[in-house]
């Protein structure tokens, strides 16, 4: 596609971008409620959408499938008052929604698959009724106009203009930083317009293109955005990303998966865990060549000296090195 | 005819001869029954001598009734007594006599047990007489040459109403608190424990149990024989791994091992630690290991816990020896190695990860569902957890693609499920060294699918050239035909002479003429 044609297209997006925005004021409720409420907070909806994106990388769904879900999901939280029991189905039925549009039918996990792999709690009737009701609730046919759409767009702007350049933006990895945006739920404030740009300059002045910049200028200049909105997300981008960009492991949260394993396998998992019944004999700490026992037993049996019983071979060439050499080295 | 005969019931002569009547042989042999019937009578008992002159024994006052000064003297009498043999193969011989020892056996152990000051140095050479009398005997063969300690019944010893009262004497014996190391020393000696540790092969668990909690308190008691009981203990083990696999006695062996290994002093010994190495460890191939698997998993750990540089040579050894077609031995190991990381070192954790987890891949691959769950089990141990947080960027490349291609290829749907709670967790330690993962891994297999095409289209490509040439040679076979009939029929020589195109490549012109029935006759141009 040409630059001119792109462009076009990037204008007609942004139109309909508002059409696909989730309501604000539902946003900063949910973001405003505290753990333990009878409604869903933040923290809640952060973790299902990570749950969202471990479905969606484990089944080897697109990206696509993932950011439509989550955008159906916002939508949908935003607008009706959903209990946190319920958030379970309503993201998984936005998943399954998403990825009924985006992949191919010989990709498509069956539901009942993705009930039991998420380890949900509801059944697959359940999955099919909430379905219908958000997708009346949402007037949902099979587009919306969201972040990673406008992050190819500014991607293929961006190779068409600078074809001769040797580093180019690697689009993976932008997808990968929007997918780590979207697990906080306050970027679904953003407009995607907006967010995808933020993300496309941080990764330009990561690679410090001056080229790639002026580009990021121009798509700017032609949707109009503002240098006021594009610097606000940019301050929350960034640290977001530098987040998930750090080596640091974090502790996973061990609880709440459910480790099921075959009887047989469970019989056997404990076995070894027994008190064992004799009392321990502690080891004399005189050298036992020294005991008076020593003299008689060895004229009797004409052994040679005890200490080095076992050990007659412990110059040997079989001897372990280290062994030797760690003797001396205890305290 | 004669009839079968039965053993003679009079113990005189251990080997009597059978004759079998040519009715109960099938082809010239007799029947397995017959054997079966034959060897059970006279194998069910060690007690393959007696006394030739049966000493009739009569019964002597009871202990408790004796007055202080005659006790020991008593107490001396019964022992000897005890010292006579009973033949338990025949159920109805001697009973008179049987009775008569039991209940003197009875009776010191209760004096032994209860009783003080009946302990005096003139009884311990009679006392050890008379157990190594009872005890110490050559151990039948094996009824069931192909016994399996797992799944068959074992062969009971027949005399045990005396021999257990024999083993519970010497338990108490040991037990006492009148117990004189020093005197016993001289009767409880090199030899007698020599032959002691020879009966651990018996079959009969329950003497096993007594034997190793008897050695457990001669271990403990008598230090002048710890090395010699060490070194004899190594050398069963030796021969059992290399020589014979063969003995009964190797799990209460090890469980006395470690009661002594938990007692260890610290620095460990040298001698310990090749003990470790060279006898330990090497344990671990033996066929029948899940017998002893559990004492054998203690001793381990508990040598771990007294000294933790020795993990590395315990980890290396066991992925030395790991199984490469026992799969209920992979499943031990794979228990043996949790209880291993339960107590290892971080700082020697990071010495063992890489062919540690390399082993852990490979069993998540294995097509036996009991290899994989068990191997993925481990992300249910907090403490393994922690530690493979901590090494995160090592570990999780080992395992990434394994992980993903066995999720999606496995049979087993409790595997699959483990499999998404293991890679869930990745996820949440450090996710964008998950996304580079899986973006290679996309490459990667995007390179393989694009190899596995472009081998396909040459496959395809040379068959192709193959069908050309097929055709062509044979075009150019009936060409040669043609030519030869029509030379043989004197017709003229078509003007362009196809015998030109009788060269490598002959043309492929559309002259099915050539190629037609040899009335034809047409020329080729």
């Amino acid at each position: 596609m040409d630059a001119y044609k792109l462009m076009k297209e990037l204008r007609v997006n942004y139109e309909q971008e508002a059409h696909y925005r989730p309501k604000e004021t539902g946003l900063r409720l949910i973001e405003s409620t505290t753990e333990g409420d009878s409604r869903i907070s933040a923290k809640g909806r952060n973790a299902k959408v990570e749950d969202l994106w471990s479905l969606t990388s484990f089944f080897g769904y697109s990206t696509q499938t993932f950011v439509l879900a989550v955008n159906l999901l916002d939508r949908f939280l935003a607008m009706i008052k959903v209990q946190p029991k319920h958030l379970s189905c309503v993201s998984v039925s936005c998943l399954h929604m998403a990825a009924k549009v985006t992949e191919e039918e010989c990709d498509l996990s069956p539901a009942d698959e993705l009930i039991r792999i998420g380890q949900c709690r509801f059944t697959t009737s359940d999955l099919c009724r909430m379905e219908k009701i958000v997708g009346e609730k949402l007037g949902f046919k099979s587009n919306a106009v969201t972040a990673l759409t406008f992050l190819h767009l500014y991607h293929q702007i961006a190779l068409s203009h600078s074809t001769d350049r040797k580093e180019s933006l690697s689009l993976e990895k932008l997808e990968a930083q929007l997918k780590a945006c979207l697990c906080r739920i306050s970027f679904s404030k953003a407009k995607p317009s907006v967010l995808a740009l933020s993300l496309l300059r941080q990764e330009m002045e990561a690679v410090q293109s001056e080229d790639m910049l002026e580009i990021a200028y121009h798509i700017q200049r032609h949707l109009k955005i503002t240098d006021g909105e594009l610097l606000l997300w940019s301050e929350r981008v960034a640290p977001c990303l530098s987040d998930y960009a750090s080596p640091e492991c974090s502790k996973p949260n061990h609880r709440k998966l459910q480790w099921i394993v075959s009887r047989r396998t469970a019989q056997n998992l404990h076995s070894y865990r027994t008190v064992p019944e004799l009392p321990t004999i502690p080891e004399g700490c005189w050298d036992e060549s020294e005991s008076e026992d020593l003299c008689e037993d060895v004229m009797s049996s004409g052994e040679e000296s005890l200490s080095s019983s076992l050990g007659s071979d412990a110059e040997g060439p079989f001897f372990p090195l280290h062994l030797r050499r760690q003797k001396h080295l205890h305290a | 005819m004669e009839t079968t005969k039965l053993p003679p019931t009079s113990p005189s002569s251990p080997t009597t001869s059978f004759s079998v009547p040519s009715a109960e042989k099938v082809d010239g042999f007799p029947r397995r029954s017959m054997r079966r019937a034959r060897q059970r009578r006279s194998h069910s008992s060690s007690q393959f001598r007696y006394q030739s002159s049966q000493v009739e024994l009569t019964p002597l006052p009871l202990l408790k009734d004796a007055p202080v000064a005659e006790l020991h003297d008593l107490f001396c009498k019964k022992l000897q007594q005890c010292c006579v043999l009973f033949d338990f193969l025949d159920c109805v011989a001697d009973l008179k006599g049987k009775e008569i020892k039991r209940a003197a056996l009875n009776e010191l152990v209760e004096s032994v047990a209860t009783s003080r000051g009946v302990l005096i140095e003139p009884l311990y050479p009679e006392a050890i007489k008379m157990i190594s009398v009872n005890i110490f005997r050559t151990l039948p063969p094996s009824e069931n040459p192909e016994f399996d300690p797992e799944e068959d019944e074992p062969t009971l010893e027949a005399s045990w109403p005396h021999l257990q009262l024999v083993y519970e004497f010497f338990l108490r014996f040991l037990e006492s608190p009148d117990f004189q190391p020093s005197m016993a020393k001289r009767y409880v000696d090199q030899k007698f424990v020599l032959q002691l540790l020879e009966l651990f092969d018996s079959e009969d668990p329950r003497e096993r149990e007594y034997l190793k909690t008897i050695l457990h308190r001669v271990y403990g008691k008598l230090l002048g024989l710890r090395a010699y009981i060490r070194k004899q203990i190594n050398n069963i083990f030796l021969r059992f791994i290399y020589e014979t696999e063969h003995f009964n006695g190797v799990a209460e062996l090890l469980e006395i091992l470690g009661s002594i290994i938990n007692g260890f002093a610290l620095p460990l010994k040298a001698e310990h630690k090749q003990f470790l190495v060279r006898v330990l460890i090497p344990l671990h191939t033996a066929k029948s290991l899940s017998i002893f698997h559990a004492q054998l998993a203690y001793c381990v750990v508990q040598f771990m816990e007294k000294d933790a540089t020795v993990t590395e040579y315990i980890i290396r050894g066991l992925l030395k020896y790991w199984p490469k077609t026992c799969t209920q031995k992979e499943v031990m190991f794979l228990g043996e190695i949790e209880e291993i990381l339960d107590v290892i070192e971080p700082s020697q954790f990071i010495r063992v990860q890489e062919p540690l987890f390399k082993q852990i891949a490979a069993c998540i691959s294995s097509p036996h569902f009991q290899v994989a769950e068990r191997a993925l089990y481990f992300w249910n141990n907090e403490y393994i957890l922690s530690l493979i947080e901590e090494n995160c960027q090592v570990i999780l490349p080992l395992v990434f693609a394994t992980l993903y291609r066995v999720s999606k290829e496995h049979w087993n749907q409790t595997i699959v499920s483990l499999i998404y709670n293991v890679l869930k967790t990745f996820m949440e330690m450090n996710s964008k060294l998950f996304d580079d993962l899986t973006a290679s891994y996309k490459v990667e297999k995007q390179k393989e699918l694009k190899r596995d095409r472009e081998r396909a289209d040459l496959w395809r490509g040379l068959e192709e050239h193959q069908d050309r040439r097929m055709q062509m040679l044979t075009e150019a076979a009936r060409n040669q035909r043609n030519l030869q009939e029509r030379g043989e029929r004197g017709d003229p020589p078509s003007p362009s002479s196809p015998q030109t195109s009788h060269s490598d490549q002959p043309e492929l012109k559309p002259s099915g003429a050539s190629s037609s029935s040899s009335g034809g006759g047409e020329s080729a141009t």
